[in-house]
């Protein structure tokens, strides 16, 4: 496995799990923050990160065909007048600014060259296999990072953030990269979270480039607000209680109830698990079926799924299976 | 002001620290610390208030020795009882 930079390593934190195809609210957050981070990476190259301002020119550009997210996002700012020659908080700002088509581009510059090092991956959304998203003909994929340098990146994070004593200068950014994507609550739990807030009060008073970064702000509040509600939501409905009132009103958490329609109606339960197989390999997904019988339970991707038998109203009733998180 | 150390260097050094030896093993930051607080790890913490470092090639090693015990299917206190 090659070893990736410090942009990269943040990229496959903030891409892992989002939606491939389309510009959803949290992969916005997560593209601009990637933006940041080839920014920072850029200034720790140069040695500049302390520095009252850094001037990009043309040749900077140019000479960073090796490094494609960090041309990406200086040729940005190099199109605008306060990317050029300004202090660092103006020019990670900057990021605030970027439309749609440019973080698409990014997101590009990124991913690209993840793949190719076999970091990430996509991979189908099982959502993608439910009867309202095939009948519109909507492809769902999402992005995997590799499994190893996930948690080698995570692990050495948490490490030395929990962990009393210095932290280096890529452990802050890192941090702050995260307090900005709204990432925090993926990787610390409730009780740690409350030591990274000491550690962040620690760093603001001892360490003049954390006071630096910490006071930067490149967020969208509505973004984060809506970011954290559906996360909020996906988590409610992933309860046992949740779980149960999702079936009954799938509109409310779809990713969490996935409808597949069966063949014909009066299916016995040896056709109705095939449909859901057949719909299953259709779309590239790892399954195995643990349980035969009414209610199958069915190892998809590496999740438990019960596949149960039920009908939804539309011009006509259409019969099919509804997978359920399996209550663990 | 202090930046981070490459892998490559990581992996030519005599003592890491617990946040490299994550890094270098890609074992959880619980999984470490439970086993230096079990006595399982070995490391050095010269003075009180400083950080705890961990000789690479030792750790590395016994953590490689406890991960194969693991998978025999050994409990932590048998693991402990034959390190």
């Amino acid at each position: 496995m090659r070893e990736w930079t410090f942009a990269q390593g943040f990229a496959l934190l903030a891409l892992n799990a989002q939606d491939s195809l389309h510009m959803t609210t949290a992969k916005k957050i997560a593209v601009r923050c990637m933006a940041a981070a080839a920014i920072l990476e850029w200034e720790l190259d140069q040695g500049n990160l302390q520095g009252p301002f850094s001037t990009i020119s043309e040749e900077d550009v140019e000479n960073l065909a090796a490094v494609p997210h960090q041309q990406e996002v200086l040729r940005e700012l190099l199109k605008r007048k306060e990317g050029l020659q300004t202090a660092l908080p103006e020019r990670l700002k900057q990021v605030i600014h970027f439309s749609n088509r440019i973080l698409k581009r990014i997101e590009s510059s990124f991913a690209d060259p993840l793949k190719g090092m076999d970091l990430l991956e996509e991979i189908p959304n099982l959502l993608g296999c439910d009867m309202n998203y095939v009948t519109a003909s909507v492809t769902m994929r999402e992005y995997r990072s590799n499994e190893e340098a996930y948690t080698r990146i995570t692990e050495g994070l948490r490490a030395e953030i929990l962990e009393d004593g210095e932290m280096t200068d890529e452990t802050i950014l890192m941090l702050w990269l995260l307090r900005e994507s709204s990432c925090l609550y993926d990787f610390f739990s409730k009780e740690e979270l409350k030591r990274v807030a000491q550690r962040m009060t620690q760093l603001y008073q001892t360490n003049a480039m954390a006071r630096a970064i910490l006071a930067i702000d490149i967020h969208r509040a509505p973004e984060i607000a809506v970011k954290n509600f559906l996360r909020g939501k996906k988590e409610a409905f992933s309860t046992p209680i949740g779980t149960g009132v999702d079936f009954v009103f799938p509109f409310l958490e779809r990713s969490q109830s996935i409808f597949i329609e069966t063949e014909a109606w009066f299916e016995n339960k040896e056709q109705r698990l095939q449909d859901v197989e057949a719909r299953l390999a259709q779309y590239g997904h790892h399954y195995t079926v643990l349980r035969q019988g009414a209610v199958p339970l069915i190892r998809i991707d590496n999740v438990l799924y019960e596949a149960v038998p039920t009908a939804v109203q539309m011009k006509v009733p259409v019969q099919g299976m509804r997978l359920r998180k399996y209550p663990l | 002001m202090s930046r981070q150390r490459s892998m490559e260097k990581i992996q030519t050094s005599t003592y890491v620290s617990i946040g490299e030896l994550a890094r270098l093993t890609g074992c959880r930051y619980s999984t470490l610390k439970f086993y230096t607080e079990e006595g399982m790890l070995p490391f050095e913490q010269p003075e009180e208030n400083l950080t705890r470092r961990f000789p690479r090639e030792k750790a590395v090693s016994r953590l490689k020795e406890i991960q194969r015990l693991k998978a025999q299917g050994l409990s932590i206190p048998e693991i402990k009882a034959l390190l």
